[in-house]
């Protein structure tokens, strides 16, 4: 009877430590998760780096005006085209934009100081190994034989770098007319619609 | 006696017109085959055995991806998707990137999807596609990867969403827009395909954790059931991740053979001997899987609950 009664007690005990370990695990689960959207959303910048970022933003805009000068001038592209209506609307657009930005220099909006700014953030934002697997992730896509020139269009042949997403959200967000894309160290530019390098910058990625 | 001998008589004409029968059929599924322009044209062999319910009503679609190169083997797997509709008519096929590797010229497209796809595409069988690192944005305004010009897009079929992710560039505009979509998403599935797998046993790529970091919270706060994936050319079924499916299918038109790592932890069920796709199929809270190889072969098959009781 004594024995049956300890028997109780002690599974009532157990049930009870289960309880509060499941509990606990969930916890710990979903606190976990929270940090992880936290820690890649938060980018605190110093009033050095917001200069740096609103210079950047101001030569996009250059950019994004001309392109949509040239854009007006396009038969818009349906949703549902063809190939040939596809290649015939990226070559129109690509040769409008040459045209406009003719003599345009790299590092039109890719500044010294910018370049800087993305290898800083590599260095000092990613844990060692978050570092490691961003640069592995970015350097295992083949890119050889991608021109690095200005106003020249990225080979539709060449594989695109995956830009890492945790990467991706401390990098000053863009307009979804243009992305980051890295061919090795460096980064580029590309216009989101017709593949145009609209500029570049060596080493960013440290 | 006399009895017997006309019954032997009567057997022996039954089997004389079923060959003859057989005769004529292969005679006419040849010659299909030759129109076809290929004289091992998909007319010309029997149906895939498909097993899963094939109940009337019911989701059916397929799941294929790293398809883009139009080489011979491509072919092959194609010819047993098509095949596998006379039993299984599935409306719709999930493209989980990579769909175009190399060129992406007018010429491209044809030799490496439209000429491919052709009997399916014939039988007006919609591909939703997703993108990899193989393919230009510029692939979301093709007329037949209904992205409807989107890199990332949704659709729904009866109780089930369809997400499609860029997960080459999961920026934070893409991010908000899978959360807010998440969240007044009512389907009892929510499905989620993209090109870079948050688990894979792959020796040459596997997990993608910078993926997974950004990407898994939303899903286990929204109670995504299944994801859908590519980039690793083999099949995997992973062991279920905080109450989710994952699978890998990138093997539609390439093959690493061998590449799933020996006793990975992951691994519920692999094949990297050949290249496959998947049959599913959604009744109510059940989705039906069976995995066919390039040779037809079922290679694995079973059967996922959602978790939302209805």
């Amino acid at each position: 009877m004594k024995n049956k009664k300890h028997y109780k007690k002690r599974l009532f005990l157990f049930v009870f430590a289960m309880l509060i370990s499941t509990g606990y695990q969930s916890f710990t689960l979903s606190a976990g998760a929270s940090n992880i959207q936290n820690k890649v959303t938060e980018t605190k910048l110093s009033p050095q780096d917001k200069q740096i970022v609103n210079a950047f933003n101001r030569h996009l805009k250059d950019y994004l005006k001309q392109r949509d000068r040239v854009k007006k001038k396009l038969q818009p592209l349906s949703k549902d085209a063809t190939p040939e209506q596809i290649d015939a609307y990226q070559k129109s657009f690509v040769e409008g934009l040459r045209g406009m930005r003719a003599g345009t220099k790299q590092g039109y909006i890719f500044k010294p100081e910018f370049t800087q700014y993305v290898r800083t953030l590599i260095q000092t934002e990613f844990r060692p190994r978050d570092k490691a697997e961003i640069k592995q992730t970015i350097l295992e896509a083949d890119t050889k034989g991608v021109p690095l020139k200005v106003n020249f269009p990225y080979p539709e042949s060449k594989e695109l770098a995956q830009i890492p997403p945790t990467l991706l959200l401390k990098l000053p967000q863009l307009p979804k007319e243009v992305k980051y894309r890295f061919v090795g160290r460096h980064m580029l530019l590309v216009d989101s619609d017709n593949s145009l390098i609209v500029d570049y910058t060596l080493n960013a990625l440290p | 006696m006399k009895r017997s001998r006309s019954l032997i008589f009567a057997l022996i004409l039954i089997v004389l017109c079923s060959l003859n029968a057989a005769v004529l059929g292969q005679g006419k599924a040849a010659k299909n085959g030759k129109a076809n322009g290929n004289g091992n044209g998909p007319a010309a062999k029997a149906p895939i055995a498909v097993s899963l319910p094939k109940k009337k009503d019911s989701i059916k679609f397929v799941i294929i991806g790293d398809t883009g190169t139009g080489t011979a083997k491509q072919h092959d797997l194609a010819d047993i998707l098509f095949r596998s509709r006379a039993t299984f008519p599935y409306e719709f096929v999930l493209m989980m990137g990579d769909n175009m590797y190399g060129g992406e010229k007018p010429a491209d497209f044809k030799n490496k999807f439209e000429d491919v796809y052709r009997p399916v595409l014939d039988q007006k069988v919609k591909f939703y596609a997703a993108l990899g690192n193989h393919d230009e944005p510029a692939q979301r305004f093709y007329e037949f990867f209904n992205m409807n010009g989107k890199e990332y897009y949704r659709f729904t079929e009866k109780n089930a969403s369809f997400y499609a992710l860029n997960s080459n560039y999961l920026d934070k505009k893409q991010l908000e827009w899978l959360e807010s979509e998440l969240a007044k998403d009512t389907a009892e599935w929510k499905i989620m395909f993209f090109h870079h797998p948050p688990y894979s046993s792959g020796g040459k790529h596997g997990s993608d954790k910078q993926v997974r970091e950004v990407v898994e919270p939303l899903f286990v706060k929204y109670g995504v059931n299944v994801v859908l994936t590519g980039h690793d050319h083999f099949y995997e079924r992973v062991k279920p991740q905080k109450g989710i499916y994952y699978f890998v299918s990138g093997a539609g038109g390439k093959l690493r053979p061998g590449d799933v790592k020996d006793n990975s932890p992951l691994t519920e069920k692999f094949y990297d001997r050949d290249m496959s796709f998947m049959l599913a199929e959604i009744v109510n809270n059940q989705l039906f899987f069976q995995v066919l190889s390039r040779t037809g072969e079922t290679v694995d098959s079973g059967i996922l609950v959602s978790r939302k009781k209805k």
